[in-house]
């Protein structure tokens, strides 16, 4: 009976072909996402594998919570070098200082494409894989030397000066010596530089100290050994490990970086599009077991059973789903293997390894690509055992209802009702952000099967209003598709929400990005009075001194800098703002709650914090209360809440003193420079003064507040772009159901076609009649996806109302959205419609 | 509405009454296939009501050719429906095989058409995507047997396909199709053929050949066939022809020229 199955796969080319590319590209997209981001955990394997080659134990400061502000710590003092040496086994020990910063060549910045400028000082003893092609290690202060990639990229050599910036400043060095790093002469994408010790702790604020000590064991000691000796010989705030160990975690560290963010990001633009297909691959099969119900009567007749009736449907699902997964899996590699050369080709080398096609891959796309597409096939198949052997006798005979038709409004209720449970649960419930979102994303597939269900009651009314203006246009054509689009309504229904889903994601998104951006410039509107803000570009470090750059340019009569830092409060990581409570007044405008005035600004002295409502309400604080704050090093403070303010995007976190910051933190961190311009300075004189002044700090980037603000929409419209690029696929996943249904229409309306081109009507109206079905369906897929996505947006917008987000709608874009519905019926028409206007009348007229 | 023996009479007065025929049924018939009793089956209920069979009591002899006719909507096309399991009485019983297959259930059912009947379809019904011979054995592979190959050879001989087999259906005329479908129905030996319209499709001269190759299956094959069928030429083939008319028996005959069924067909449109 599997031949059976298999020849009437391969008796339909075009139909299996398109059937199973709806769910290929799916697949495609998951097994693409893991091989992408295997290689480049690998990749990041390879690197930190090699950077703790020959290192047997090393120290760090011990972090008391992780964060994204790494570089904060103090460090270990220098002396404890000299403890480690002293431990019985460690052949030798050396200390030094890294940190990040940035590299400027000609006074313009070196990109990284987002990889880290990494800089390392050069300890005698040290036993890094740096292999020097020419010169040496940097010997005096002012010398650096450089990784092989930069001086190529740059064309420099020995003795070229080049400029590095570092929260300690900008200054100008010498490059003493080129190197590679372990066989790579570049790591990553990074610029590695080495430097002295002396320089390193200038720049990065770490006089006395060393970020990391690595030592070296003695013959015959394990390296586990060795590290359980140096931890019992250095105080607990040592975080001793053995190299090993240490490329591990870190190579874990990034991953998790990685695999928290791109690849579930990733994985569920993959599920769209699984989903996506799912309904196509329903909807062939629903209408193939129509169309072929002759076939199923006769085989019952033939003494078939239902049982074999529903195995050569689900055989027939079961090896397009095996084709599709196996193709698709060979695609997501191509995917993988054409999105690191996109990165590449735009300079951006994200490190990686060859394509690895782990078996957690391969058994993911397998079954994600077989088992949706039997899901999909199971109704159909059951409907196909329904056919009665009778049928094969009759003309004519239609397929029976299936048993639960007439539940189906119920179970479409049932169905929407726990998705928008699900949806609640996952919004106001429980657990963390990825459980949270993994039960939203269930509960609104939920919501699309629910809407897909019921959508067949409204296509009727939907199909004729839309059909109206074109019957208008077009008396024949116009009529007969806007019948034909009425015709069937549940097949109608279920092609517009394949595309439904795919744009409903998109319109969601879109709709969310419009309340970011209009809820950012409401709030920066609101509480900015700057006329400039200086900022790091691309996240580069400002150096410490940049604040004093600016106050002294001319024409500017305030500047005011915001410190940033992360600490805990509570068990919970919040952001740390510091400011001169007097000259931040000048550029800021708090939005003061419980009665709170400028004055309080006043109050806050070395022990005093202000709180963001939302931050204030997770910790359970307020005014007249104290928090015990505790940063990454270990460090406790004791704070009184002085003020309460709302800023949910500007400032969310807590604002302290310059002050209080200093007896806190370590190490100044600047984050933003904010600046008025005085009166009788033009702002255009003022900023062409400000980018004079600070001509040295080439990190700096001088905003006037609306390049600012222009440039956060920018940064929100980049990500967006990059998110409708992502489901493009689900789009042009549902393009081709729509060609599916119509090629299956056409092919059913042979005779009908044939008699309406015998009494008269021309290829061109036939082609017309076609595409006009097209179109009504695409825009009921269309609308269907406008109002849900426009409708899961307002419900998730309402949740996010509490951090400043708004809800708003593009109506612009959505405009675009159902001109873009528009043109994906126009060119899912365009094979079917060939196809329906060649058919030879003599034959259809006796096609039966 | 005349009563039956009205009606013989008139075929007898009119000189060209067939001296085997007998009016109403025959039953008792020894090593009946299939035998029915007492059939009705009602469609639609109330007003709309419509008796298509009212009451049918008939025996088929094992290794006889039986043709059914009569006049549009004179139940014959209902009659073999049920007598082939395809449909349930309103009332009544039959036997195939001596298994009453009226309270069947679905399962026993569909074993009773895979061991016990074969099928023959006015449109054929072959299985486009298979060729000639894997639609032969498709009774076969439904049912999981391997067949007897020297029987599949004696078949494909006997339709004379031998060099089309590799062809599929599209590649094939009218009657070879419908000879593909002959062979099918009798691979796996069925008890009772049932033949709708088997003709119907086909040219004159291809029908023959099919009408032909009927025969041979009951003559050499001693294979029980049951032939619904309009056409007088095809029911000349039958050694026993049943007329149908509102619901019942109106004749029950032996073998009979054409002339003859015209007389008998025009006797029951006339009445």
């Amino acid at each position: 009976m599997l031949r059976v199955a298999w020849r009437s796969l391969t008796a339909h080319r075009l139909r299996t072909f398109l059937t199973t590319l709806a769910i290929l590209l799916g697949v495609a997209m998951i097994c693409g996402t893991y091989v992408l981001s295997d290689q480049i955990d690998s990749g990041f394997k390879d690197i930190f594998t090699n950077a703790y080659r020959g290192i047997d134990v090393t120290v760090t400061r011990k972090a008391k919570f992780s964060g994204d502000m790494t570089g904060a710590t103090a460090g270990l003092p220098e002396s404890m070098v000299a403890q480690v040496k002293a431990v019985s086994g460690v052949a030798d020990a050396y200390g030094y200082v890294s940190g990040t910063g940035a590299v400027a060549v000609d006074g313009k910045v070196v990109s990284t494409g987002g990889s880290p400028t990494l800089f390392f000082s050069y300890a005698p003893g040290d036993v890094s894989n740096a292999t020097y092609v020419q010169g040496g290690h940097p010997a005096a202060p002012g010398q650096v030397s450089i990784i092989q990639k930069l001086a190529k990229d740059k064309n420099l050599g020995i003795g070229s000066k080049i400029d590095v910036i570092t929260p300690g400043g900008s200054e100008t060095v010498t490059v003493s010596g080129i190197f590679t790093f372990g066989a790579e002469s570049s790591l990553g994408g990074s610029i590695l530089i080495d430097t002295t010790l002396a320089d390193a702790q200038r720049w990065f604020d770490m006089k006395g100290s060393v970020s990391t000590i690595d030592a070296k064991a003695e013959a015959g000691v394990s390296p586990d050994v060795l590290a359980g000796r140096v931890r019992t010989a250095l105080p607990p705030y040592a975080d001793v490990k053995t190299g090993t160990q240490a490329a591990t975690d870190q190579t874990k560290q990034i991953s998790d970086a990685i695999g928290g963010f791109l690849r579930p990001v990733l994985l569920s633009f993959g599920g769209i599009a699984v989903l996506v297909g799912a309904f196509i691959i329903f909807n062939a099969f629903s209408m193939t077991v129509a169309q072929r119900r002759r076939e199923f009567a006769m085989l019952r007749a033939l003494g078939a059973s239902r049982r074999q009736v529903l195995g050569v449907v689900t055989g027939e699902a079961l090896v397009m789903g095996i084709l599709a997964s196996v193709l698709g899996i060979l695609v997501g590699l191509a995917i993988a293997a054409g999105i690191l050369r996109l990165f590449a080709a735009a300079n951006i080398d994200i490190p990686h390894s060859g394509l690895v096609l782990a078996p957690r891959t391969i058994v993911v796309a397998l079954a994600v690509g077989i088992v949706v597409t039997l899901l999909s096939a199971v109704v159909p198949a059951t409907r196909a055992t329904r056919v009665p052997p009778m049928a094969a006798l009759q003309e004519g005979a239609s397929l029976p209802p299936s048993r639960f038709a007439r539940f189906t409004p119920y179970i479409a209720i049932v169905v929407a009702i726990l998705g928008a449970l699900a949806i609640v649960a996952g919004m106001y419930g429980p657990g963390n952000t990825t459980s949270r979102l993994a039960t939203i994303a269930l509960g609104a597939v939920f919501l699309f099967v629910a809407v897909a269900m019921v959508s067949r009651y409204i296509i009727r009314p939907l199909a004729g209003v839309l059909g109206w203006p074109l019957q208008r246009v077009s008396p024949v054509s116009g009529r007969l598709a806007r019948d034909n689009s009425r015709r069937n309504p549940g097949r109608t229904a279920a092609t517009a929400s394949a595309l439904m889903i795919g744009l409903g994601v998109v319109v969601f998104v879109a709709v969310f990005a419009q309340g970011l951006k209009t809820s950012f410039i409401d709030s920066f509107d609101r509480v900015v009075r700057a006329d400039f803000i200086v900022q790091g570009k691309n996240f580069l470090p400002l150096p410490s001194d940049t604040a004093g750059k600016v106050q002294g340019a001319v024409g500017v009569q305030t500047a005011a800098a915001v410190q940033a830092q992360q600490a805990q409060i509570g068990g919970k990581t919040v952001a740390v703002y510091a400011v001169d409570p007097v000259a931040f007044q000048q550029v800021w405008k708090f939005d003061w709650l419980k009665g709170g005035t400028d004055a309080v600004l006043g109050k806050l002295g070395t022990d005093g914090v202000l709180v963001e409502e939302q931050t204030a309400s997770t910790l359970g604080t307020g005014v007249g209360k104290t928090v015990t704050l505790t940063t990454v090093d270990g460090k406790q403070a004791k704070l009184k809440v002085v003020g309460v303010y709302r800023d949910p995007i500007m400032l969310n976190g807590v604002v302290m003193t310059d002050a209080a910051y200093q007896s806190i933190f370590t190490k100044p961190q600047l984050f933003m420079v904010f600046a008025t311009t005085g009166t009788g300075a033009s702002v255009s004189e003022t900023q062409t003064s400000l980018k004079a002044a600070l001509a040295t700090v080439p990190t700096a980037d001088v905003q006037t507040a609306q390049e600012y603000k222009d440039g956060i929409v920018k940064q929100v419209n980049q990500l967006l772009n990059l998110l409708y690029g992502l489901l493009a696929m689900s789009v042009i996943i549902s393009i081709f159901g729509i060609v599916n249904t119509l090629v299956l229409a056409v092919f059913e309306r042979t005779r009908e076609i044939g008699l309406t081109r015998a009494i008269g009507m021309s290829r061109r109206q036939v082609r017309s009649t076609v595409r006009y079905e097209s179109v009504i369906t695409s825009i009921i897929g269309a609308i269907m996806g406008i109002v849900v996505g426009v409708v899961f947006a307002w419900v998730v917008t309402t949740r996010f109302a509490g951090q400043g987000i708004t809800f708003s709608i593009p109506g612009v874009q959505l405009v675009v959205f159902l001109i873009v519905g528009v043109i994906v019926g126009i060119i899912a028409a365009i094979l079917p419609a060939h196809r329906a206007a060649k058919i030879d009348i003599l034959e259809a007229i006796h096609y039966e | 509405m005349s009563d039956n023996v009205d009606t013989t009479t008139i075929v007898k007065k009119e000189g060209a009454a067939p001296a085997t025929c007998e009016a109403g049924t025959t039953v008792g018939l020894e090593d009946a296939v299939v035998q029915a009793r007492g059939v009705e089956r009602d469609y639609g209920q109330g007003d709309a009501l419509v008796r298509a069979l009212a009451g049918i009591d008939i025996d088929l002899q094992r290794g006889a050719y039986t043709a059914i006719m009569g006049p549009s909507g004179s139940g014959k096309s209902t009659l073999m429906h049920i007598l082939a399991g395809l449909d349930k009485p309103t009332a009544g019983n039959v036997w195939i095989d001596g298994q009453e297959i009226t309270t069947l259930k679905e399962r026993a059912l569909t074993q009773l058409r895979r061991d016990k009947i074969g099928f023959i379809f006015q449109t054929f019904n072959l299985l486009p995507t298979l060729t000639a011979a894997e639609n032969i054995t498709l009774p076969l592979t439904i049912a999981g047997r391997k067949g007897d190959a020297a029987w599949v050879d004696e078949l494909i001989k006997t339709v004379g396909l031998g060099d089309r087999l590799t062809h599929k259906p599209s590649e094939l005329s009218g009657g070879q199709q419908q000879r593909v479908a002959v062979a099918r129905a009798l691979a796996s030996r069925p008890a009772v053929l049932f033949a709708d319209e088997p003709t119907g499709n086909l040219d004159s001269r291809t029908g023959e050949e099919v009408l032909q190759l009927l025969r041979q299956s009951r003559d050499k094959l001693g294979q029980t066939i049951v032939m619904v069928t309009h056409d007088a030429h095809a029911a000349t083939y039958a050694d026993r022809i049943v007329f149908l008319k509102d619901g019942a028996i109106a004749h029950d005959c032996g073998r009979l020229g054409r002339d003859d069924i015209y007389e008998v067909i025009k006797s029951l449109e006339d009445a």
